[in-house]
């Protein structure tokens, strides 16, 4: 669409006569250049910035709210209380993808389970059960909550992580949902509360910055039910419940992405901050290893640990094995951190002696 | 001590720790199991005043009877501070009418629009996009106060801040489609009353919805029924279902809210017409109006035409609003505001 400036001016004249102001008829640095769809994805946020709305400033001076790429006016209010305004301490390199596909695979939990799957379990397999679905519904709108709170406090300039951290706080909330109704659905009902604050995940809510935030949550608390969810295999008794633990890891794998990425673009742009993240690694291991957080059903002392325990053996009789394969579960939750830590671009915790003792002691454990 | 280690005896005792037993919530042909049909028997009671200021859910255990130590937040612990009965349904209907911008619209449909049509629309969803971008930090800033007794109207505006993280891209796309681009920023006075209202999720709700949220659903049906080709077309319409959900969880909290709060109509009465006179700021400004005039009139050349579908539409806009705050039982008519009364009247 190539068109001569001389045309706006053509129409600002003609507007003006008939006493028109016509300010925002004007040619903008991207005239020209449109967007095509993909063939089957359509038109992705990733493909369609160009020019100005695709300049992402290592700093960020917009405090009127506008959309990344608007054309700012004197005279408009400072609305936005934007703390997070410095790139390196929101931005991934993968924020409008991840959005997408957030996007894309949203499913309901009225649905898209097969509920009618569910039959009668005996007494000690469906208490433990709702147990474990009452932790859960529990600890999971922690990850809606958070990022919530986080959300108006990230200038619009980088929208693609308030974008993805809305669809987050979507995400969290089917879980609570879907784990509400099976706890409901089956001849049980709720039970019992954790009601600790350690254990409902206040850590993460005090944090005071957003990647300390970030790592708690999504590498250390997300990264840990990820783990559990991608074994529902072993702890599902029928067809519903794998469908449950599936398509909520399918989201955790989008969260948990998210919180690597970010810390991958962290340590790469800021190198003076690679020591201050080590500490929140000290921190999200601790929590691992310890259970200390309190978002993990896995960890030992919680009413989950022994209704997982329960679940994995196939009956209160076979608590013994239960825990065996619980602790198998704890070693995969280990591994794969040290994995994501990898990834993130902080792995020299693991050579140099920082990384927490006790990370070799499940991995050795099974 | 990690869990490698041998473990202590097992704790079982939480296996009798259940307020009721023997729940089975109905699943519906077609509907399946939905979050309005998990509320039976004690756990369909949604109390008055939540006193626990954690995520506990509502119907679980509570081992000692008291509440637990607050983990921060959680200041909405009074029902009528955000309940609307129709929450639940809500939620899931957001759910089943899930769209996507990237594949739920014919992009390649509107090429080659007039250079001034194509700039007017890049200008109003440059506007648009600004005011869903708002909305999303307005209610996430209050998420984190609503108690857990009600989790109906968490998880519904979870999926109201999705929306608007949709109706917020979709704009943009459309504004950076065919090369026009991102317009001007809006003037943006609304927002900074809808940033600062912190007297309460009530007030904000009559603010967001009533005052902004219809004005924006007119907006997007007024763009619908103008659109010049199927792409607007097509965003009006679902960008307009989206905002009537919305709009029905702020009625029926308004309406909740006005009944069960003293005084509390009086005073949402007397706050919009506050509003109202704030609103005239950006009301004053021509870019909104003038784009869309472009935009409905099909050109420059047609402003004129396209201004009499304005005034039309912030007619219809103004109408809708004393009806809605009627159907909430508050008779605003005296108390609207000078520049809400002209445009009824032009």
């Amino acid at each position: 669409m190539a068109v001569a400036d001389d045309v706006f001016a053509s129409y600002r004249e003609y507007g003006r006569e008939q006493g028109y102001d016509l300010r925002w008829l004007e040619r903008r640095d991207v005239w020209g250049e449109g967007v095509s769809p993909r063939s089957r994805a359509g038109v992705l946020l990733q493909d369609v910035d160009h020019g100005l709305a695709a300049e992402v400033p290592d700093e960020s001076r917009n405090l009127t709210g506008r959309p990344r790429g608007a054309l700012p006016r004197s005279g408009v209010a400072r609305v936005g209380n934007y703390p997070v305004r410095t790139k390196a301490d929101v931005w991934l390199r993968n924020g409008a993808e991840l959005y997408e596909e957030a996007v894309a695979r949203q499913w309901s939990s009225a649905t898209d389970i097969p509920w009618q799957a569910i039959t009668s379990l005996p007494d000690d397999i469906e208490r433990a059960e709702c147990q474990l679905a009452t932790f859960i519904t529990e600890i999971e709108f922690v990850a809606g909550d958070v990022p919530g709170k986080w959300i108006a406090a990230i200038t619009p300039d980088y929208y693609e992580p308030r974008m993805f951290l809305l669809s987050q706080v979507m995400d969290e909330a089917r879980h609570l949902d879907v784990f509400r109704k099976r706890a409901l659905v089956n001849g049980g009902g709720l039970m019992r509360r954790t009601g600790n604050p350690q254990v409902v995940g206040a850590v993460i809510d005090s944090a005071r910055d957003f990647t300390e935030m970030s790592a708690r949550l999504h590498i250390s608390g997300e990264g840990a039910v990820l783990t559990l969810f991608r074994m529902g295999e072993l702890m599902a008794y029928n067809d519903a419940e794998k469908h449950i633990y599936r398509l909520c890891a399918q989201d955790e794998s989008r969260h948990v992405a998210f919180g690597v990425m970010h810390l991958q673009y962290l340590g790469s742009v800021e190198t003076d901050r690679r020591e201050e993240i080590q500490s929140y690694l000290d921190d999200a291991e601790l929590a691992l290893v310890t259970g200390a957080s309190g978002q993990n059903p896995v960890a030992r002392g919680l009413p989950s640990n022994a209704a997982l325990a329960i679940l994995l053996g196939g009956g209160e009789a076979n608590v013994d094995d239960g825990y065996n394969t619980l602790l198998a579960i704890r070693q995969r939750q280990v591994k794969e951190y040290v994995q994501r830590v990898r990834v993130a671009g902080f792995g020299e915790r693991f050579e140099n002696g920082r990384a927490n003792p006790m990370l070799e002691q499940y991995v050795q454990a099974h | 001590m990690t869990d490698t280690q041998q473990p202590p005896p097992v704790d079982l005792s939480w296996k009798a720790m259940t307020i009721q037993w023997g729940t089975r919530a109905p699943v519906r042909k077609g509907a399946g199991l939905t979050l309005g049909a998990i509320n039976v028997g004690a756990y369909a009671e949604v109390p008055d005043y939540w006193q626990d200021r954690t995520r506990s859910p509502r119907g679980a255990y509570n081992p000692t009877g008291a509440a637990a130590a607050s983990i921060g937040g959680y200041y909405l612990r009074h029902k009528s501070d955000l309940w609307a009965d129709n929450a639940a349904e809500l939620y899931e209907e957001a759910i089943s009418r899930r769209w996507s911008s990237a594949d739920s619209i014919p992009w390649d449909t509107c090429r080659g629009l007039a250079e001034d049509v194509e700039v007017a629309v890049c200008q109003v969803s440059t506007e648009l996009s600004q005011q869903a971008s708002i909305e999303a930090e307005v209610i996430s800033g209050w998420q984190q106060q609503m108690s857990y007794g009600f989790h109906e109207v968490k998880v519904f505006l979870a999926t109201e801040t999705f929306d608007a993280a949709r109706h917020f891209e979709v704009f943009r796309k459309r504004a950076l489609l065919n090369g026009g681009g991102l317009g001007l920023e809006s003037p943006g006075e609304v927002n900074r009353w809808l940033l600062e209202s912190r007297g309460g999720w009530t007030e904000t709700v009559a603010l967001l919805y009533l005052l902004r949220g219809l004005f924006t659903r007119t907006i997007y049906r007024y763009l619908a029924a103008y659109a010049p080709s199927p792409v607007e077309m097509l965003i009006g319409r679902r960008a307009a279902q989206d905002k009537t959900r919305h709009l029905a969880y702020a009625l029926h909290h308004l309406r909740y809210a006005a009944n069960h709060v003293q005084g509390m109509g009086d005073h949402l009465n007397a706050g919009l017409a506050q509003a109202e006179l704030v609103s005239a700021r950006d009301e004053k400004d021509p870019v909104l109006w003038e784009s869309l005039a472009c935009f409905f009139g099909g050109g420059v050349r047609h402003m004129d035409s396209g201004m009499t579908i304005v005034r039309s539409m912030r007619r219809r806009y103004v109408q809708d609003y004393l009806q809605h705050l009627g159907w909430i039982g508050i008779q605003h008519q005296r108390m609207l505001a000078p520049n809400f009364k002209a445009v009824l009247e032009d």
